[in-house]
């Protein structure tokens, strides 16, 4: 096989024990305290203290080492091994860190910069997806790594803004499958550009088709272990993003949430974690005095908020709308709203709000998708 | 001794006509029936032998052969036991053939001698071509639907014999009173409360003939509103009334007090429907399925999504033609399925995905509820419509609505106005005949380029959209030109891009 070689023999092996398909604990107990190559050794002979069973002794068979090595060489990946030069710095202190872990890119990219992770929920409105992707901008603008899960939703939503500013904030992703699982070309686009400029981290080693449930806890974990602060947009009363709060309220990293209208079911999580105490996220700005004190232990200096201009005020509207389409703009806002909603609000026959919804869309004042409209940010 | 006496069968929805030749002759005692009967027309021997024992007459004690003619042809249906019995009266000589002379005969026997009713009177009577017709006394009203027979309804085959030999009278029964063909109150769309836009896309259904597709979270009155849109057409004309009449009969429907289908049907079938059961078929004699039943009227597929997807792909033909065509190797029939379209379904498997941001589902899971509905079905769709739940305001203490008395007062308007285009309503209007009869203004042109230039409308729905907004423009009597407002409400009218473009959630 030609890919032999493109390992070190130690990272072949460690490769190899990461690829058992074991949880992250037991992985790490099979190579503490071993040479990477006597612990595939004594795993393969079934005569390791971490598999007293024999359980992982089926699958540990010699061919796996030069399969796993080949699918790390395919897919450009670099191995770290906990406690050898190369594993991201920022990650090696926690107690629960992977004892093997994969990356695309440059592991050490994030190490000396303030991290902040931006989480939240798949099924996210279109207000989630904007302030995600706008917190993502601002805080690499401002040189913050953006960390994140790179699941569809908010995750994407904020690397895809972190990528999009080209800043000095290199963008972190943590994924819970294998890091050459992605199969979606707009995954693999994304994935391939946070690596250009970041790193994307995985415990799962290529070639593991899926990712049980397990993995994405993993995942979370590791965001929450990465980050100074942590950062939920939008997610649902038992979404998965509070799993990395609770990683992060163990650790002590402080946890923001950006508040939602109390009748969107996507921000019930997060309005649930303000009542628990989360400090809430307005903009970038509040973000990065979080990420500021938690860095310093003191309060950052922040520019004075800028007034934010109101719609009215937001420049000239083009193509004066009439009436009625001012008092259809006027029953939008920007949670979006059915059309009989805003029929019902604006107190006109449907033939008027249709040719105002027509002339606010073209004129790029409201938006709609399915039935739904929403007014634009002026 | 040798006798013959006119029936007929049921094939499809119309009647056959049917000779059943009875011949008596020497030999051991036998009975044998020919002519390609099925299961039920083979059984009908024992019944009629018992029935006309039970009615206290003598059985010929010689050899009996009944043919079903034209032979070549398959019969069901227990319609025949009545002409048989008779047949083997007249052959056996207790009845003089003079006396059932023109003559037709359609029924069930009891084995006490009761006459019971079957199905598809009305099409078997119309195949009739002789004076008089025996049936049921319960078919009697029907069979009077026909017209141009002398119908005679009975009880018994006693009674036959009787009023046949000149015993006894014809023990005609009273006409039905009038009363009894006052039809139940149809839902009234006054009671949706809120719904501004469903109603008016209700409306506008009604009027053009277009097919509505209702996305929504369950409780937001999808069901509700569909089935006050029969109450929204106008009753059915003559011809269609008779259509409508046989292909019910043929299905075996009580037709209420005896009378003409006037009113629109509805039917709602279960999702579990098999597909013979929707598109017509099945072995006795290809019973219309429930788009025959429809005819005329609306097909309402609530969970349009949890059908078998096969039997939503066959709609596709007879929503275009207005007729299936059944093919089997030895029959084939074609049955009229004109009908008004209405699909209810959740925008995915929990419900909620119509709200932006409040669906729970897996996206694989909503591509596989996607999956379930074609995009060419999906595109048979005039009006595709995003219903919310209404609020809570409009639920306990809104304003009643209009009601379906003046809605229908406009309807009936724009049907009138459609008819004077040569078509029955505007969604049958041709693509060619579409700028003749609904030029655009230069401001609806330019709206319908944009949705176009943003790939946002097909060729189809480019035409599908410009019935609509003609259709609107007759509900409002703005003329002959169709204009941006109509354009603009008939693109909104067809808006409900979840079921379209699943899992495209920003």
């Amino acid at each position: 096989m030609t890919t032999v070689g493109y390992l070190p023999d130690d990272e072949r092996y460690a490769a190899a024990a990461a690829a058992l398909g074991a949880g992250p604990v037991r992985t790490r107990r099979f190579l503490e305290g071993w040479e990477p190559a006597e612990a595939w050794a004594a795993l393969v002979a079934g005569r390791h203290p971490a598999d007293p069973d024999g359980a992982y002794r089926t699958k540990a068979r010699p061919p796996l080492v030069d399969a796993v090595e080949a699918r790390c060489a395919r897919a450009g990946v670099a191995v770290h091994i906990l406690g050898r030069p190369g594993y991201p710095a920022s990650l090696a202190a926690d107690h629960e860190a992977p004892g093997v872990l994969f990356s695309l890119g440059d592991p050490t990219a994030a190490d000396q910069r303030p991290r902040a992770a931006v989480i939240g929920t798949r099924s996210a409105t279109p207000y989630g997806l904007g302030v995600a992707a706008e917190l993502g901008r601002g805080l690499a603008e401002a040189g913050v790594a953006v960390v994140s899960g790179l699941a569809p939703g908010i995750d994407s939503a904020a690397h895809a803004g972190a990528v999009a500013a080209a800043g000095a904030g290199p963008p972190v992703a943590v994924l819970g499958t294998a890091l050459d699982a992605a199969v979606r070309l707009s995954d693999v686009q994304l994935q391939q550009a946070i690596a250009d400029t970041g790193v994307v981290l995985s415990q799962r080693a290529p070639g593991s088709a899926g990712a049980p449930a397990w993995c994405f806890v993993v995942r979370n974990r590791l965001m929450a272990a990465l980050a100074h602060v942590v950062v939920v947009v939008e997610c649902h009363r038992t979404g998965g993003s509070l799993h990395t709060v609770k990683a992060a309220a163990d650790r002590g990293v402080a946890v923001l949430a950006v508040p939602g209208s109390v009748r969107s079911s996507a921000s019930a999580g997060c309005n649930a974690l303000l009542v628990d105490g989360a400090a809430p996220v307005r903009d970038v700005q509040d973000v990065l005095a979080a990420v500021e004190l938690a860095i310093t232990g003191r309060p950052g200096i922040v520019a004075p908020r800028a007034t934010a201009p109101t719609p009215a005020q937001g420049g000239p509207v083009p193509d004066t709308p009439g009436p009625a389409a001012t008092r259809t703009l006027e029953a939008l806002d920007q949670d979006p709203a059915s059309l009989d909603t805003v029929v019902r609000r604006s107190g006109l026959p449907l033939s008027d709000v249709a040719t105002a919804l027509e002339e606010l869309a073209a004129a790029g004042l409201a938006a709609g998708t399915g039935g739904w409209w929403r007014r634009n940010r002026a | 001794m040798l006798a013959s006496i006119p029936s007929a069968t049921l094939h499809g929805v119309d009647g056959r006509p049917v000779a059943v030749e009875v011949h008596v002759s020497g030999g051991l005692p036998g009975f044998t029936v020919v002519g390609l009967p099925d299961a039920a027309v083979r059984e009908s021997r024992d019944r009629v032998r018992a029935a006309m024992s039970s009615s206290g007459l003598a059985w010929p004690k010689h050899r009996i052969t009944v043919n079903l003619a034209p032979s070549g042809t398959r019969k069901g249906g227990s319609g025949l036991d009545l002409p048989i019995a008779v047949g083997v009266l007249v052959a056996g000589g207790t009845l003089p053939g003079a006396r059932v002379e023109g003559t037709a005969c359609i029924g069930e026997l009891g084995l006490d001698g009761s006459l019971r009713p079957v199905p598809g009177i009305v099409p078997m009577v119309a195949a009739l071509g002789c004076r008089r017709v025996v049936v049921p006394v319960e078919c009697a009203a029907d069979a009077r639907l026909v017209g141009g027979h002398e119908v005679r309804g009975v009880a018994s085959l006693g009674e036959l014999v009787g009023a046949l030999t000149g015993k006894g009278p014809w023990a005609d029964r009273v006409e039905l009173p009038a009363e009894r063909r006052v039809l139940p109150p149809m839902p009234d769309l006054a009671d949706v409360r809120g719904q501004t836009v469903g109603r008016r896309a209700l409306e506008v259904a009604a009027a053009g003939g277009h097919h509505l597709l209702l996305v929504g979270p369950p409780g937001s009155g999808k069901t509700m509103l569909a089935t006050r849109l029969p109450g929204l057409l106008p009753p059915l004309r003559q011809q269609e009334a008779l259509e409508v009449t046989r292909i019910h009969s043929a299905a075996g429907l009580a037709l209420v007090g005896g009378a003409l289908v006037e009113r629109p049907p509805f039917r709602a079938p279960h999702h579990s429907a098999t597909e013979v059961s929707l598109i017509g078929g099945g072995t006795a004699w290809l019973r219309p399925g429930e788009i025959s039943l429809a005819h005329g009227g609306v097909l309402f597929l609530d969970e349009l999504g949890e059908f078998p997807a096969v039997a939503l792909d066959m709609l596709r033909q007879p929503l275009e033609e207005g007729v299936v065509r059944i093919r089997r190797a030895r029959r084939a029939v074609d049955l009229p399925a004109r009908f008004l379209l209405v699909g209810a379904m959740n925008p995915c498997p929990c419900g909620e995905g119509s709200t932006p941001g409040a669906c729970r589902c897996t996206d694989a899971a909503r591509a596989r509820y996607a999956r379930r509905l074609s995009a060419p079905l999906l595109d048979r769709f005039d009006l595709a419509l995003s219903l919310g739940r209404p609020e809570v305001d409009d639920l306990l203490g809104g304003p009643r609505g209009e009601s379906s008395g003046s809605v229908a007062e406009r309807v009936r308007f724009a049907r009138v106005v459609a008819a004077t285009r040569g078509v029955r309503c505007n969604a049958e209007i041709p693509p060619e005949s579409l700028d003749q009869f609904g030029p655009l203004s230069a401001d609806a042109a330019a709206l319908l380029e944009r949705r176009l230039r943003a790939g946002a409308l097909s060729a189809r729905g480019l035409h599908r959209v410009r019935r609509v907004a003609r259709t609107i423009g007759d509900l409002d009597g703005t003329g002959p030109v169709v204009g941006a407002r109509q354009m603009a409400e008939a693109l909104h009218l067809r808006d409900a891009g979840c079921a379209r473009a699943p899992g495209a959630s920003s």
